[in-house]
């Protein structure tokens, strides 16, 4: 069969308005079903002609998914509010503004006018061997063209490969991982995970980012008070100043008493196929001044265990660094 | 008095339909009955098509029909085909369809059966320059229309050096010049730089995809085509299409871009007219991104040796250059060109160049604003600091020593230039970006973040001589200038007319600019490439306009009395001794007495092109129609002096331009903001050549990764400086009436310059000796971690 | 754009839903229509051949369109080919370069990746609709691109004015690094960055004026 490009296949269509609906109708249409949110990761799989669902379920017209809810004991984000609406929600900047300034870190203004938080942390890999519908290990079929040794893969992981090397793209993620964020699904079964659990890795699944299988629909996400308007530290190394995933990304969040790092959340992405929750580090600086020392000890605790594909080395010493200048964020 | 237009800002004349969606790019225009086509790209970068079934795409609703490269000519040689049935890379056309839709194009394209044999491939030049290696055609490497095939090789010994890092000596170079004596030349030398450069490939990417509309009414075809050039681009697609070009009308009122990339049009550009002769209906031919990813063109990449020497107070005295150039499989000039731009930048008098252009199975190549230029000064400039440094010497200073004067001669003939200010640029940039107190800065550290200062000089032809103008003053008294050019945004279709309508005296106002449709009348014209256009035509229309001004003067003798020299115009009036008369009069008398004045006679030296244009106009007016036989000798060469502040984040190896100046030798200024402009915009894209543009392939299947715009990164206007400031020399070309010389291209490699030294400079002087130069690499050096590519890896990132 | 009711084979097969407010479209079948170039007053008679789900109306720049929509077909595809509003381009359909921004409820998005039918009740924006109607007067921000000369081969202008036009509603009073941030979805391969920064800071001093 000869490659096409830029056509999107037929598809039927369907626009629930409930979660209840939405859940039912994908119920119904199990692995031929395809939940259509803010449709920017949508678009790109139904324009290569790889994704080729029967089934399309237009969530966005889910009223109770889409906004931000003062909720007893922090904030509760629903699945479709868009990035824009994240980063300039007045609570969310001035108690949670890791959250804020993530989500403005995403992309461009249209894409974060248009893409939803849900959809953010829900993204697909960007691995290009992959996105061009190569049948590696995550397509369901038996290689990895990545880590194939004249492969280029100088944006692929360098820690937590299992056969698939792809990284995690979404800026969001490690940003909700570091205020212990809660993901809500259905699927009708109404069930909570910690954010950090919620994205998996190739070793737990290699044919999907995150917890939820086919029938699952994120609904919520919940911030929790706790790390309200402690320090938060977040950075994303990328190569254009628009438009592009992260190389490695940071995000930290810190309570301090006085000069004392109390209790620290750090978590990194662009590393590995999930977003890397550093609870090592946590436990160093945890009790700690953020010294040069222990910055510097930080940085080299993070990076233990990364190993480097062919062309991604630097990305083991941007870690190292990005995790440096987040315990150096409070600093004396 | 009428106002002054030569050197003013004024509003472009199209700009209110290109902000309003009224302008009409080729995919904008709509036909009845119009029906699509789309093309099936090769899977394989090397392929021979055995077999296409296409029984079951015919069965999908909507198909209409199928080309395949039977259908179209095939030229011999390494030249391009519209469709092909071996494809030499992967993404060439191999047939094209035609449906009811896109939709049913890409059914039936998707229900298409290729039967395809893969034939060895190469992607790097240097790789299949080794001994035993692919080649890019089953018949060879090589090709001259003399001989046919050949393949061309290096030896194991060559090799060898190739692999410890030095500059190999091939017994039989495939271009090779010299000048002066090379031996000599580093005998004087004090201290000599040596470096293993790579500039990489990268895709042109237009806005503009190259859409393509056409249909055929009564055996003449209408086509609508997003190309650089106009009138010269209707007589390519007349030669592809073999019909006479006064039987096509050809529309290219607005194209979005090209850089080198749509010149005379472009291969593809055809093949919408053939379908729509074959199917008798109106075709559709969109462009996607993706396919403007393979068929859209690309800067070709240079691997290269580069020994550099110079003396005591700095003066370059010999340049050694090897190129192994990335032809693609259709080949490209660039490599001739970098090395003579080389050589007029240094001035080492003492020079040898070898070139090494090799095909591969990558995307064709084709010129890219500043063509060899841009590579060739964004990978030398490093070189030219590493020099000052060993030398102690300022980095101006060795500059402004090594810039051209009018008295040195370029390449291996010594090729003249009508006017050289490139010292002058230098100064005037210096002083603009306040050098003296900026370089101070170099190297200052403030947190993780370090100061880097770049600079540059760069050039790029810029003229062409001996095209037509052609204008008309219609009894409406305005002035109707009839352009050939392609409007891909310069403002030359209305630049070029403005020093003409100054000698008319006439307001702005009084002039309508007649461009992009061929029904309209297009004298034989330049392309609109090599930063020519301003030069060219400021000339053919100066020319049509002094005749026009001669014509106007002898109606106002015999109508008025007295001599027609005693007449002067002025506001759209001639007077003189015997009174005056208004251009609306004057287009009446030159109607009444026909001959030459209303191009009832033409002058016989203009091109056989012009005439069927210039009939268009007999009776309508006052015609204005004459060659542009200014003469003159020389190359016409423009130059760019190029400074700039980086701020780089030694943590994170990202940096951010701050910012950025330019000071250029174009003669005179005619539109200054637009000048600005090009200068900011050519050295933006040389700063993404430099920064962030990749094209990258993988080695063992031969498909390239970075076919879309965020993975082939260019600048977005985050990267961009966070300040600009341009000025210009304003010397006039003594050789040209107007003094003007084009822009655009030296710019690019100006840009490219500014950010690989000022890189260097931040990161202690380190010359990384590629590009682009991403956070990855920076950082890698810095930290003393190993390099992601090799040294002379090409098609990485 | 108003609710249909729908008669497709979903609507069968998800009979038991008939509590389900929404849209219904089915697109198993591709288009077959010829293409034909209609003007503006007769668009409506492109949707003869069609079911009668696909059929939306849609708000554009403040007009209702009746307009024949498959299920798979982006608001880009509508506006250039069913609508004529060919102002609107498409320079990578991707998301990738923001030629085809227009506004969405006055907040500039790509419509190059929404469905046209994921804007049921929406009201769209594009180039054409900036000029007033009545009088041509010119927006601020097209005001301000001709007094600042902005752009080149102007591909990417009517993407660049839409984010300008929702950036100064936005925050009339926003500085050049704002600026630049507000329309950094916005791809120009000519680099006529400095200009277009020179066009925003001109807009929203007009649109502060107005």
């Amino acid at each position: 069969m000869a490659n096409m490009k830029d056509m999107i296949p037929a598809f039927d269509l369907v626009q629930p308005t409930t979660v209840e609906d939405a859940v039912d109708l994908m119920k119904d249409a199990g692995d031929e079903g395809w939940v259509l949110a803010g449709g920017l990761d949508t678009m790109d799989w139904f324009k290569d002609r790889i994704k080729r669902p029967r089934v399309v379920i237009d969530v966005g017209g889910i009223e109770e998914m889409r906004g931000i809810r003062d909720e007893a004991g922090g904030v509760e984000i629903g699945a479709l509010t868009s990035l824009t609406q994240v980063a300039t929600h007045q609570r969310v900047r001035s108690e949670f503004g890791l959250l804020s300034t993530a989500a403005e870190n995403v992309a461009t203004p249209q894409i974060r006018n248009q893409g939803t938080l849900g959809g953010n942390v829900s993204q697909d890999t960007r691995c290009w061997y992959y996105r061009s519908g190569w049948p590696c290990y995550r397509a369901g079929g038996n290689v990895c063209y990545a880590s194939a040794p004249l492969a280029m893969n100088r944006e692929h992981c360098i820690m937590g490969r299992s056969r698939c090397v792809a990284v995690n793209p979404s800026d969001t993620a490690p940003a909700l991982i570091a205020l212990d964020a809660k993901m809500v699904v259905q699927s009708p079964r109404r069930r909570l995970y910690d954010a950090e659990d919620f994205f998996i890795g190739p070793s737990v699944d290699i044919t999907r980012m995150t917890v939820m299988e086919p029938g699952d629909l994120l609904t919520q996400v919940f911030v929790p008070a706790f790390w309200a308007n402690s320090n938060f530290y977040f950075e994303k190394v990328r190569d254009r100043g628009s438009w592009d995933f992260s190389l490695v990304s940071v995000a930290a969040a810190f309570r301090m008493s006085g000069n004392t790092i109390e209790d620290a959340r750090i978590a990194v992405n662009g590393v590995a196929p999930y977003p890397v929750r550093l609870d090592a580090v946590e436990r160093l600086v945890q009790g700690e001044t953020a010294s040069e020392t222990i910055q510097n000890a930080a940085g080299e605790l993070a990076i233990q265990g990364t190993r480097a594909l062919r062309h991604n080395d630097y990305k083991i010493v941007m870690m190292r660094n990005l995790v440096r200048r987040a315990v150096r964020s409070v600093a004396a | 008095m009428a106002e002054k237009l030569v050197g003013v800002d004024y509003t472009a004349v199209d700009l209110r339909a290109k902000i309003t969606g009224r302008a009409k790019y080729a995919e904008d225009f709509r036909a009845q009955g119009m029906v699509f086509m789309k093309l099936l790209l090769s899977p394989m970068p090397h392929c021979r098509v055995r077999g296409v079934d296409d029984s079951r795409a015919r069965q999908v609703p909507g198909f209409i029909d199928i080309m395949r490269a039977s259908d179209v000519p095939q030229p011999e040689g390494p030249s391009e085909a519209m469709l092909t049935d071996e494809p030499k890379y992967e993404g060439e056309p191999i047939l094209a369809v035609a449906a009811e839709s896109e939709e049913a194009c890409a059914a039936a394209i998707e229900a298409i059966e290729l039967d395809l044999e893969p034939l060895p491939f190469v992607l790097d030049p240097l790789q299949s320059l080794r001994p035993n290696s692919p080649n890019a055609y089953t018949e060879g490497n090589q090709f001259s229309g003399q001989d046919g095939w050949s393949t061309y090789k290096w030896t194991d010994a060559d090799f060898a050096e190739v692999d410890a890092g030095r500059m190999p000596n091939p017994a039989t170079p495939i271009v090779e010049w010299s000048k002066g004596d090379i031996e000599a030349g580093f005998a004087e030398a004090t201290v000599i730089v040596e470096e293993m450069i790579v500039h990489q490939s990268a895709t042109h990417h237009p806005m503009e995809p190259r859409s393509t509309m056409a249909y055929w009414e009564n055996g003449r075809l209408h086509a609508f085509v997003s190309t650089q050039s106009a009138q010269r681009t209707k007589m390519g697609m007349a030669g592809a299409l073999e019909i006479d070009p006064e039987e096509i009308t050809f529309v290219s009122e607005f194209t979005g871009g090209g850089f080198g990339s749509k010149i005379p049009g472009h291969t593809h550009m055809s093949l919408a007219p053939l379908m729509s002769r074959k199917i008798g209906r109106p075709v559709m031919h969109r462009v996607t991104r993706y396919e403007e990813n393979y068929i859209g063109r690309a800067r070709p990449g240079f691997q290269s040796w580069v020994k550099m020497g110079f003396r005591a107070d700095g003066k370059c005295t010999a340049i050694d250059l090897m190129i192994v150039q990335d032809s693609g499989p259709y080949g490209a000039g660039d490599h001739n060109t970098a090395s003579n731009v080389a050589d007029i930048t240094y001035t080492p008098g003492n020079m040898r160049y070898r070139g090494f252009p090799i095909y591969t199975n990558t995307p064709p190549k084709a010129a890219q604003r500043g063509p060899g230029g841009a590579q060739i000064n964004g990978m030398l400039e490093p070189l030219i600091d590493k020099a000052a440094r060993e030398l102690n010497m300022d980095r101006l200073a060795i500059r402004i020593l090594n810039a051209p004067t009018q008295a040195y001669g370029m390449g291996p003939r010594n090729q003249m230039l009508t006017s050289v200010f490139a010292k002058e640029a230098l100064q005037k940039g210096a002083e603009l970006f306040d050098y003296e107190n900026k370089i101070r800065l170099s190297g200052q550290r403030n947190g993780s973040k370090v100061t880097g200062i770049g600079m540059g000089l760069s050039t790029y032809t810029a003229g062409s001589r001996g095209y037509d103008g052609l204008m008309v003053i219609r009894p409406d008294g305005k002035l109707y200038v009839y352009q050939g050019i392609g409007n891909l945004g310069t403002h030359s279709i209305s630049d070029t007319a403005r020093p003409a309508a100054e000698l008319l005296g006439l307001n702005w106002d009084q002039v309508e600019i007649m461009w992009g449709d061929s029904s309209r009348g297009m004298p034989n014209s330049s392309v609109q490439a090599g930063s020519q256009t301003t030069h060219a035509h400021t000339r053919a229309n100066y020319a049509a306009a002094q005749d026009a001004l001669r014509k106007i003067r002898a109606i106002a003798a015999r109508q008025l009395g007295g001599n027609a020299n005693q007449y002067r115009v002025d506001n759209g009036r001639v007077m003189g001794p015997g009174g005056s008369m208004t251009f609306a009069q004057v287009a009446q008398r030159a109607i009444a007495l026909g001959g030459e004045y209303d191009g009832h006679t033409l002058p016989t030296d203009i091109n056989a092109a012009t005439v069927p244009a210039a009939n268009m106009h007999v009776g309508t007016g006052l015609v204005g129609v004459a060659r542009d036989n200014f003469g003159g000798e020389g190359g016409i060469y423009s130059w760019l002096a190029v400074f700039g502040l980086i701020e780089l984040d030694v943590e994170t190896g990202h940096f951010e331009t701050k910012e950025l100046v330019c000071a250029t030798d174009v003669g005179t200024v005619i539109h200054p903001r637009s000048l600005g402009a090009q200068c900011y915009g050519g050295a933006i894209q040389g700063m993404g050549l430099a920064m962030s543009q990749r094209w990258v392939f993988d080695p063992q299947y031969g498909v390239p990764f970075a076919n879309r715009l965020y993975t082939a990164r260019p600048p977005s206007i985050m990267d961009a400086p966070r300040s600009c400031a341009w000025d210009a020399v304003g010397i006039p070309d003594p050789q040209t009436p107007v003094g003007a010389k084009g822009i655009g291209e030296p710019s690019v490699g100006a840009g490219s310059a500014v950010l690989t030294t000022a890189i260097s400079d931040a990161i202690g002087g380190v010359c990384l000796c590629r590009t682009p130069l991403t956070p990855d690499l920076i950082l890698a050096s810095l930290e003393g971690r190993p390099l992601p590519f090799g040294r002379l890896d090409q098609h990485v990132g | 754009m108003h609710e249909v009711e729908s008669v497709g084979v979903l609507e069968k097969k998800y009979s038991r839903r008939t509590f389900i407010k929404g849209v219904i479209a089915t697109g198993a079948t591709v288009s077959s229509a010829n293409y034909l170039f209609r003007g503006p007053n007769v668009l409506g008679a492109a949707t003869v051949q069609s079911t009668t789900e696909r059929l939306l109306t849609l708000t554009v720049n403040g007009q209702e369109r009746r307009v024949d929509v498959l299920p798979n077909e982006t608001l880009a595809m509508t506006l250039r080919y069913k609508l004529n509003l060919t102002g609107t381009k498409l320079g990578c359909d991707r998301a990738e370069c923001g030629a085809c921004t227009v506004l969405v409820d006055g907040v500039n998005q790509y419509a190059c990746s929404i469905l046209t039918h994921q804007l049921r009740g929406r009201s769209v924006t594009t180039i054409e609709g900036l000029e007033n109607p009545d009088t041509g007067e010119l927006s601020v921000v097209q005001q301000a691109v001709i007094e600042e000369g902005g752009f080149q081969c102007a591909f990417c202008a009517p993407g660049f004015v839409m984010s300008m036009t929702a950036m100064v509603a936005d925050n009339p009073n926003v500085t050049r690094e704002q600026a630049r941030v507000a329309l950094s979805g916005n791809l120009c391969r000519c680099a006529d960055y400095e200009k277009i920064l020179n066009c925003a800071m001109r807009a929203a001093e007009l649109a502060r004026s107005v």
